[in-house]
């Protein structure tokens, strides 16, 4: 009952007539950075962080929030119509998605997958409600070394997920963890790395940092695969009337599906560092192994477009938990969001449901709003979408720059942080190239201040012994859960590969 | 490249490295952990990892550079982003975008007049409107007023 009335407090501030707007905006920009090949949410959401400096907190959380679903949508049109996934979480979705488009079933794969994006992550939302103030609660009696804990499991899986260039996963974790060293030390009033400088004397700030590596750096590396010149290929036409609308057997045969893709995307999303492309893969596969229409799938089969896409809409909402709740981002998009909150002054954590009631379930009252929006844009908006895609890179990218450059100025009026911009712009696309991580960057940017932090508090209650971290029954739990994810997701990662390549071989 | 991004990275580790250790306590005074317990952790295990890959990057030597081709069109769009960097300091953000896109979209989108000037105008008005209107946010202001 708790719930529900404070699920009805959250829509009473969601459905403000400015608030429907932003939701709006956020749903609309979500889809176009989705449908944008190379660019995921971390990249729209870091580029569009600073356009919201100007709003009220809950309509620019709401609105940053409906960019990161939203993009999980846009996605998936360009994996069905191009065979080019927008972003990597779309990627299983081109299995089978473009062999129905190829088949002449275009239409009914579009609406498809817009209903089970929508499902997806209805269900995701849904069980947000239900769990997040369980966990809430229980990370009531974390203390320091529970929260050290936890963010070392956050960089751990993400690492492990990295898979063969693990090393080149730790040195960019290892990078970010130095640039969070940069400032002045909270417990002695030291400065480390300023080097006389009054503009470093607060740290190296986060926005900077993620719009060069996600926005300059994708588009530097956009431009190095010759994005700019191959243009958007052949988009495969679909009929807009007659046979637009799925068959009742569509619907019939992957309800099921949707029900599995949802749990399971949701349940590989609560994980840290698992993400949409993990659970995406995943629930193709399982849907796959459960079929009876196995050889189908590659070839044009519903069931393969329709588990990845709840899956990785699942997966996104099920990232908000351990966001909302622990104040621990599992991905670089969350790492993005948790920035946004901290710009607001807004510590997400424990104690922030309870503290922030209005904009905590205003946020997970806007999703479900959001998800319903999603739905009707993804299927009455496709023709725009379409003439987005026909944008040529060559024109997109030097507008991106721009964008990147006033955004990132807006946010301090400073140009130390526009250079900064710029030279993790350029870093970046050699990370990119190299198989180093600019996620794994990000995240440690951001865990590593409160990663040090708790360390250091818990060998001070501890007086320097390390065993604290065995004689406390929360943290033996964190530390028996992230060892079994360690052993676990290189499995699961090694899965979703084999049904990749299951796909590629049955699709070729 | 690669080998020399590894290098640059090493050198990196090095100099943060040095920094924790000579310019950083280990421990504070009253006997807590100082500024420079994090600093010398993550400086000596990068640098332990740097040298891990670059020994298997040496190793390898299998790993191809790009063709020149692709590196000529970075290298153009990294070289106009920087000139831009520059630019935004000099003559303001409007300004600065206007002269950037024009440039640009002149080299990346040849022969396409009328479009190219058509978006190297209404761009920056469109994001004035949004950042300095709108939003009440910052644009960056010029040092050298330009007749625009």
């Amino acid at each position: 009952m708790d719930i529900f009335s404070d699920l009805v407090m959250g829509l009473t501030v969601a459905v403000s007539p400015i608030n429907i707007v932003y939701l709006l905006i956020g749903a609309m920009v979500g889809m176009i950075v989705g449908v944008i090949p190379g660019f995921g949410p971390s990249a729209g959401l870091a580029i569009l962080l600073p356009v919201t400096f100007g709003m009220d907190p809950i309509g620019a959380i709401m609105m940053l929030a409906a960019i990161y679903y939203g993009a999980m949508y846009g996605g998936t049109i360009t994996s069905i119509l191009l065979n080019t996934p927008g972003e990597s979480a779309t990627v299983a979705s081109t299995f089978d998605g473009f062999p129905l488009a190829k088949n002449g079933r275009a239409g009914p794969a579009l609406v498809m997958q817009a209903a089970a994006s929508f499902v997806g992550g209805t269900v995701g939302v849904i069980l947000i409600t239900v769990l997040a103030p369980l966990f809430a609660q229980v990370s009531r009696s974390f203390g320091p070394p529970e929260y050290f804990l936890l963010a070392l499991m956050g960089m751990l899986t993400l690492i492990v997920m990295i898979g063969a260039h693990w090393k080149l996963g730790v040195i960019s974790a290892l990078i970010g963890f130095a640039l969070g060293t940069v400032g002045v030390d909270l417990e002695t009033g030291q400065g480390r790395y300023t080097f006389g400088s009054a503009e470093l004397i607060g740290g190296i700030y986060f926005i900077p940092i993620a719009i060069g590596l996600f926005g300059l750096g994708e588009l530097f590396y956009a431009f190095y695969s010759g994005l700019h010149r191959t243009g958007t290929g052949t988009i495969v036409q679909y009929d807009k009337e007659e046979r637009f609308w799925p068959t009742a057997q569509d619907w019939i045969s992957t309800r099921m599906t949707m029900v599995r893709g949802s749990i399971l995307g949701f349940v590989v999303g609560v994980i840290p560092g698992a993400g949409a492309t993990i659970a995406s893969l995943m629930a193709y596969s399982t849907e796959r192994s459960l079929s009876k229409n196995r050889d189908n799938f590659g070839k044009g089969e519903m069931a393969g477009l329709v588990a990845p896409e709840t899956a990785n809409n699942a997966a996104s909402s099920g990232a908000m938990i351990p966001l909302l709740t622990l104040g621990i981002p599992g991905s670089a998009s969350t790492a993005v969001l948790l920035a946004a909150f901290l710009l607001w002054g807004l510590r997400p954590g424990p104690l922030f449901m309870e503290q922030n009631p209005e904009l905590a379930w205003g946020l997970i009252a806007s999703m479900y709003l959001g998800n319903m929006a999603l739905l009707a844009i993804s299927i009455f908006a496709i023709p725009l979408f379409v003439q987005i895609i026909k944008v040529p890179y060559r024109v997109l990218g030097p507008c991106i720059v721009v964008i990147c450059a006033l955004g990132t100025f807006s946010v301090h009026a400073s140009f130390v942080e526009t250079y900064l911009m710029f030279a993790a712009g350029i870093v970046g696309f050699f990370m990119r190239l190299y198989g180093f991580s600019p996620a794994a960057l990000v995240l440690a940017l951001v865990l590593g201040p409160l990663a040090e932090e708790a360390l250091r508090q818990t060998l001070t209650i501890s007086r320097g012994s390390f065993m604290i971290f065995v004689e406390r029954t929360p943290s033996l739990w964190i530390i028996g859960i992230t060892i079994a994810l360690l052993l676990l997701l290189p499995m699961l990662g090694r899965v979703g590969n084999t049904s990749a390549g299951v796909a590629e071989k049955a699709g070729s | 490249m690669r080998i020399a991004f590894f290098v640059m990275l090493l050198a990196g580790g090095i100099f943060y490295s040095y920094i924790a250790f000579v310019d950083l306590d280990f421990m504070t005074r009253t006997g807590r952990l100082g500024p420079g317990f994090f600093p010398r952790l993550i400086g000596a295990t990068a640098i332990v990892m740097t040298l891990w890959a670059l020994v298997d990057e040496l190793r390898a030597r299998n790993a191809t550079d790009g063709a020149l081709r692709q590196w000529a069109d970075v290298a153009v769009l990294v070289a106009l982003s920087l000139g831009y960097a520059v630019l935004l300091r000099l003559f303001g953000g409007f300004a600065a975008t206007i002269v950037f896109l024009a440039v640009t979209l002149s080299v990346l989108n040849r022969g396409q007049y009328l479009k190219n000037g058509l978006i190297a105008v209404l761009v920056p008005v469109l994001l004035y409107l949004l950042l300095d209107r709108l939003l009440n946010a910052n644009m960056p202001p010029a040092l050298i007023t330009l007749p625009l």
